[in-house]
């Protein structure tokens, strides 16, 4: 089967990147992928990354969870395990778990949000097939890499374009892990 | 002629534009390629100055004061402290309340103005948290060591013992191990999510191997994909939405401890409000007091600029007054609520009694040192604006030792009166802190990239990269 390979041109702005992947997307290219020093919005958009709806979705799930579970240990602690009358005062008082069930749905969020973030993108890993790529070392500094799709056989015509937007280098990714 | 970086008098200082174009765009450092500013923001790590290195051993030898009266106080006991019945508290929660209140500036900085998209936070965030997360360090130290018998500190947590009790959860000072913990945990997450594009950028800047190796192994692989900086932008986001309620929960909870109790001056429902504004207030002084010497230090005027300062002599004018005013309704609680032992607590035995001393210093310090800050010219000079948190600080410290050692001297029965002075070990606690947290701050500063570099490119980007 004829493998659409990947290619990756190199910019020296994020001006510059904006633009040739908002030429690219015109031009009918999809699957665009992007590496840059810093977030940018509006190439998220150009190359309409969906909004990480699972991720969002787990987070309300370990806020409940949090809070569940801190909520169970409390009353299960206090009203059944033990109970222990101090002043005439319910053994099982909501009021007066407000606060832990707070800190707790609040911790079940933030370590979900945390580790769901990495896990997603795939983060911690110790290798790279990009990292091959010469200059892309300098990704986290003052480069932006755009990527596409193409067949091979529209490479070239696909690199002079991608030059003339600016491009200082377009390389082709050898194997996508 | 005045050279734009040079410190000193603010009169020589043209009016600014007041256009709010020209108000972001003074938040930034002079147009610059993202080498440059790379470079010079992480030089700043990689080429540490000379004097770091000096004021981490000393701060590292003074630590040892905090850790010969640990262990003094673990070996022999509390009894080594000043605190006495009634005065139970004293140091040690003082310290604690202290400690923790001025860890809440740096989430207030990094969480609130992010959300409200402030976008003069950017260069001061990361310094902010890492204040955070070092002032809880120190604040969690006092509880525990307060407790006692401080190896027994995993009775705190409810597991499954033989002696099946379980902690008293209708108690606040489990909600205070609750919320200091989380509080802990939360920043912590916080703080390294928003390190990781950083310490990255360190990994692929540094020339030696064991740095890139190091570097490499905290950014955990990051490249910077645009899918990975929707992630991270989008969980940047909910943690800093969760960690700003969080806030103010954790220093609502801390004053519950106060409130929850019956003593005179303490069974007040302004409590919660009332400590996180001094909270906010102390911690954005201390924000100040450790940027104003880093910013000189390091040749960063550029960019913290003094647009930067005006702004946070700002919010310590705002969250003042906020104080000022908590302190007058405190009084005018006591004074219209009837009960003759809040009378006398805070008409009598604060204002006139022998802790009067005490009461007005934290009134001048709190409430009368950030009245100099109406005046732009004070917003605008760094050693005015150090001079005025280092009051602040020494004000708000006090208030907490005023609140607790007031009270608790002065009950419902005149047999218990009882004053309370620190004893040399106390005094050698809050020391050994104050030197620890320093420690800790230098060597954040040895090792990490203190200053935020892909937000405040992303922040070049979005107001100049365009043109």
């Amino acid at each position: 089967m004829s493998e659409k390979a990947r290619i990756w041109a190199e910019f020296p702005s994020g001006a510059a990147v904006l633009g040739a992947a908002r030429r690219m997307r015109e031009r009918g290219h999809t699957r665009l992928d992007a590496y840059t020093p810093y977030p940018m919005p509006e190439l998220e958009e150009v190359a309409e990354l969906p909004r990480p709806r699972l991720l969002l979705s787990l987070i309300l799930l370990g806020a409940c969870t949090g809070g569940t579970l801190a909520f169970l240990i409390i009353w299960w602690t206090a009203a059944i395990s033990y109970p222990l009358n101090v002043g005439g005062r319910p053994l099982n008082s909501f009021v007066t778990d407000i606060p832990i069930l707070f800190e707790s749905s609040v911790l079940g969020a933030a370590v979900t949000g945390f580790i769901g973030m990495l896990a997603f993108s795939g983060l911690p890993r110790l290798y790279d097939p990009l990292e091959q790529l010469s200059g892309f070392e300098r990704t986290t500094i003052d480069r932006f890499w755009l990527g596409l799709e193409c067949e091979p056989d529209a490479r070239e015509a696909l690199t002079s374009e991608l030059t003339e937007l600016g491009a200082l280098s377009v390389q082709r990714e050898e194997t996508r892990a | 002629m005045t050279s734009a970086t040079a410190e000193g008098s603010a009169a020589a200082w043209p009016a600014p534009d007041r256009s709010p174009a020209a108000d972001e765009l003074a938040l930034l450092p002079k147009p610059q390629t993202d080498r440059a500013l790379t470079e010079q923001l992480l030089d700043c790590v990689l080429k540490p100055p000379a004097w770091l290195d000096r004021a981490i051993l000393v701060t590292g030898l003074g630590s040892f004061v905090l850790i010969a009266a640990v262990t003094y106080t673990l070996i022999t006991g509390i009894g080594v402290w000043g605190n006495n019945i009634p005065v139970a508290w004293a140091f040690a929660i003082t310290n604690f309340v202290w400690w923790i209140g001025i860890g809440h500036a740096g989430t207030f900085i990094s969480a609130f103005l992010l959300l409200f998209e402030q976008k003069w936070r950017t260069s001061i965030n990361r310094f902010a948290e890492a204040m955070t997360l070092f002032a809880v360090m120190q604040a969690g130290l006092f509880p525990l060591l307060h407790m006692g018998r401080a190896w027994f500190f995993y009775w705190l947590v409810p597991y499954p013992s033989t002696m099946k009790v379980w902690p008293q959860f209708r108690s606040s000072l489990t909600w205070d191990v609750v919320a200091v913990s989380t509080y802990f945990t939360v920043s912590l997450l916080f703080w390294y999510l928003g390190l990781i594009p950083d310490l990255a950028a360190l990994r692929d800047y540094a020339k030696e191997p064991w740095r890139r190796r190091l570097y490499g192994i905290f950014a955990l692989g990051w490249h910077g994909s645009a899918a990975t900086w929707r992630r991270h932008r989008i969980a940047y986001g909910v943690l800093a939405g969760i960690a700003a309620p969080l806030v103010v929960s954790v220093h609502s909870i801390v004053s519950m401890d106060f409130s929850i109790g019956v003593l005179p001056g303490w069974h007040s429902t302004i409590f919660p409000p009332y400590f996180v504004a001094g909270a906010i207030y102390s911690g954005f002084a201390l924000v100040l007091t450790l940027m104003i010497p880093a910013r000189y230090l390091y040749r960063l005027e550029h960019v913290i600029t003094r647009d930067h300062l005006e702004k946070m002599g700002k919010m310590l004018l705002v969250t003042g007054t906020i104080v000022t005013y908590a302190y007058a309704v405190e009084i005018y609680c006591a004074w219209s609520g009837g009960d003759a032992f809040d009378r006398h607590m805070l008409l009598h035995v604060r204002p006139r009694g022998p802790i009067a001393p005490i009461f007005w210093t934290v009134i001048a310090c709190n409430c009368g040192s950030p009245l100099v800050l109406w005046s732009r010219r004070v917003r605008m000079s760094a050693v005015g604006l150090f001079v005025v948190t280092l009051a602040i600080q020494l004000g708000m410290w006090l208030e907490r030792f005023l609140l607790i050692v007031s009270s608790e001297s002065a009950d419902f029965l005149p047999a218990n009166a009882h004053y309370y002075s620190p004893s040399v070990i106390d005094i050698a606690l809050l020391c050994g802190t104050l030197s620890f947290f320093t420690f800790l701050f230098c060597l954040f500063l040895r090792f990490v990239p203190f200053i935020p570099l892909s937000e405040l490119k992303a922040l070049e980007f979005e107001l100049r990269g365009r043109s």
